[in-house]
């Protein structure tokens, strides 16, 4: 069989493809179908099963915001997953508690997903409710004012344009907030 | 019946020779030459930007975030698969034995190709971003892509099926392969991504981002690497059969893997433990290339003093080799716990496509050029400089990446270390990053200048 695409280009390119294709169907359009929570937004009242919460769509706000994320490539440097690891549950709780693993079920109305492949900053994925407006003003006009030794760019373009930094704040407090982790804890309370 | 390398290869017949007229590779050649020095700024200035972060940075269009996609964007396709494509524009009717199909859809083709790159640099610096790694552009643009795509499978398949030798030497395969697959993982990363969202989305956008690498850059780079050892070297392939199990494998295996970017994230553990076994299975293809390669080099190394091409070659597979290995490694769940989206992948990512791929095209270049022109290279020692340039330059990047990364991987892992800390300490990392950035640039100015005052004819001598 393999012998024969040596000498004849229509064997080797349907070989090539069939081979291709096991792998390639099986790996993209089958996992949705068998995994279901890929598409059920997380939702939960009952806290005898579990942590409570509901996953809701974005605000018009929120999604300016979100373009906003997209455009200036914060995804390059920041990731949206808290991982099967001890360590990323620490390291992004807030006051104490653990931040509780991403589930794919918290990313069903994320377009384009942000989920992000580079850790030059810190994780993203529970942001929300963490820093309050002023902090974010002040991290977006020049991040080492409060972060020494951060290589975070400035942005001032977004912080001079109220109605950017409106939206871009509001998206980022609604980051991992569709789980209740951490409800007397907010900046707010 | 095994085809033989002298047999099929027509281009250094004596008498009665075929003409290749060649106009398409050279378009290709010289403007991806181009961008490769163009991107190569970019690349200096976002390495500078880790040193000085406010650098350039109160005018939008010139942070971190619009270059590091151009950088990108620019290096895979504005340089990379642009000299890939030349030189299979050059290499396919040779081992055919027949001229180009159509020198006037090749030229339409560097055309369009150009137009897309020089589109890609405006909406990019916009921050016109859709949001996916490595499928970044917009989708006009997208679409002529896949145009471009189309007219240069086009030409290469008419020129295989007018082809005079019946039996297709490996290099075939491999473009053929190349040409198909990357028709089917493009439009999974740039089509089929917009009709889903988060974790489905990520899937598919991760399929494509390695398979970008692995059915797209590995099989027009291996295709030229086994034109082009056995061809500078003036020695047989090694093996045929060993080169088939490669071949073979590579199109089986690769697709399978695209999940082990997810590995310990939002993703169904059992797709994570699929990716990770076939990234191990990925040493087959890997380890049955480069030891074909090697074997053709037996008892010929000592040509690599006098070729700055096999110099390029055989270092490319070197880091083959070892890019190749760390993949799979990298997709063990306890070493992925440490590397995954630290700088150790960054450092990953170079040596496959500067270290391996770029090494294999730059080699490419530096041989088919002066063929095509009918000159001698401009400077054999330029060439030479460019090489030690690249090779210290890559290496000091990626060496230093790795144990950085490792180092901050390690540090992530104690959760009593502020994460600024993290930063912090990667600071000389940074620093060594630049300065390496900066060789390697040097390197890129020699290679570019060499090929394009070759072409222009600065030196008028005839090639032996």
């Amino acid at each position: 069989m393999f012998k024969k695409a040596d000498t004849s280009a229509l064997w080797a390119i349907g070989l090539s493809l069939l081979l291709f294709f096991i792998g390639g169907i099986l790996t993209t359009v089958v996992p949705p179908l068998v995994d279901t929570t890929w598409a059920k937004p997380f939702e939960n009242a009952d806290p005898a099963k579990g942590m409570t919460g509901k996953v809701v769509p974005l605000t018009d706000l929120q999604k300016k915001g979100r373009e906003i994320y997209v455009r200036e490539g914060c995804w390059y440097c920041h990731t949206q997953q808290v991982r099967t690891l001890l360590a990323d549950t620490k390291r992004y709780g807030w006051r104490g508690v653990d931040a509780p693993i991403s589930t794919p079920d918290e990313f069903v109305y994320d377009n384009p997903h942000m989920f992000g492949t580079k850790r030059t900053g810190p994780d993203l994925a529970r942001v929300g409710g963490k820093y309050d407006e002023q902090w974010h003003r002040t991290h977006f006009r020049n991040p080492r004012d409060l972060v020494k030794g951060s290589i975070m760019p400035p942005y001032p373009w977004i912080v001079n344009n109220p109605a950017e930094f409106q939206a871009m704040v509001a998206y980022l407090q609604s980051l991992g907030r569709g789980k209740d982790w951490r409800p007397a804890q907010d900046y707010e309370k | 019946m095994q085809p033989q390398f002298s047999k099929a290869e027509a281009g250094n017949a004596p008498a009665g020779a075929l003409v290749h007229d060649d106009a398409t590779a050279k378009w290709f050649l010289v403007s991806s030459v181009a961008y490769f020095f163009i991107v190569g700024i970019i690349a200096v200035i976002i390495a500078a930007k880790f040193v000085w972060p406010d650098l350039m940075g109160t005018m939008s269009w010139l942070t971190y975030g619009r270059l590091r996609p151009l950088h990108v964007n620019g290096m895979l396709f504005g340089w990379l698969l642009a000299a890939d494509m030349g030189l299979a524009y050059y290499v396919i009717p040779r081992l055919c034995g027949v001229k180009l199909w159509s020198e006037k859809l090749g030229l339409a083709t560097a055309a369009l190709w150009n137009v897309i790159i020089l589109g890609a640099v405006v909406s990019l610096l916009a921050g016109w971003n859709q949001g996916w790694e490595y499928a970044e552009l917009p989708m006009a643009l997208d679409v002529l892509v896949v145009v471009a795509w189309i007219m240069f499978g086009l030409n290469l398949f008419m020129t295989v099926a007018s082809r005079k030798h019946q039996a297709m030497y490996v290099t075939i395969w491999y473009t053929m392969g190349c040409i198909l697959w990357t028709a089917f993982v493009y439009l999974t990363g740039n089509f089929a991504v917009l009709f889903t969202t988060g974790t489905n989305q990520a899937n598919l956008n991760w399929m494509y981002v390695h398979n970008a690498v692995g059915l797209i850059f590995t099989p027009i780079g291996l295709a030229i690497a086994y034109y082009f050892i056995p061809r500078a070297s003036n020695t047989p392939l090694h093996s045929h059969k060993l080169s088939m199990v490669g071949f073979w494998s590579l199109a089986f295996v690769y697709v399978w893997t695209g999940a082990h970017h997810m590995i310990h994230g939002p993703i169904s553990q059992w797709l994570q433990t699929i990716a990770i076994a076939f990234s191990v299975m990925l040493l087959i293809p890997v380890w049955a290339v480069v030891y074909n390669l090697f074997a053709t080099m037996k008892g010929q190394w000592h040509q690599l003093r006098e070729s700055v091409a096999l110099k390029f070659l055989m270092s490319g597979v070197v880091f083959y080799l070892l890019t190749c290995f760390q993949g799979p490694m990298h997709s063990l769940r306890t070493v992925n716990a440490i590397v995954s989206k630290t700088d150790w992948i960054p450092g990953h990512a170079h040596m496959a496509v500067l270290g391996c791929f770029s090494f294999f095209a730059i080699a490419g270049t530096y041989f088919a050029v002066p063929k095509i022109w009918g000159k001698a290279l401009h400077s054999q020692s330029l060439a030479n400089w460019s090489y030690w340039m690249l090779m210290i330059g890559g290496l000091g990047f990626f060496t230093t990446l790795w144990l950085g990364g490792f180092w901050q991987g390690w540090q992530w892992n104690n959760w009593s270390i502020p994460f600024i800390d993290t930063v912090i300490a990667l600071k000389p990392i940074w620093i060594v990053r630049f300065v390496s950035g900066v060789l390697m640039f040097l390197g890129i100015v020699m290679f570019a200048y060499n090929i394009l005052a070759t072409a222009m004819g600065a030196n008028e001598e005839a090639a032996a």
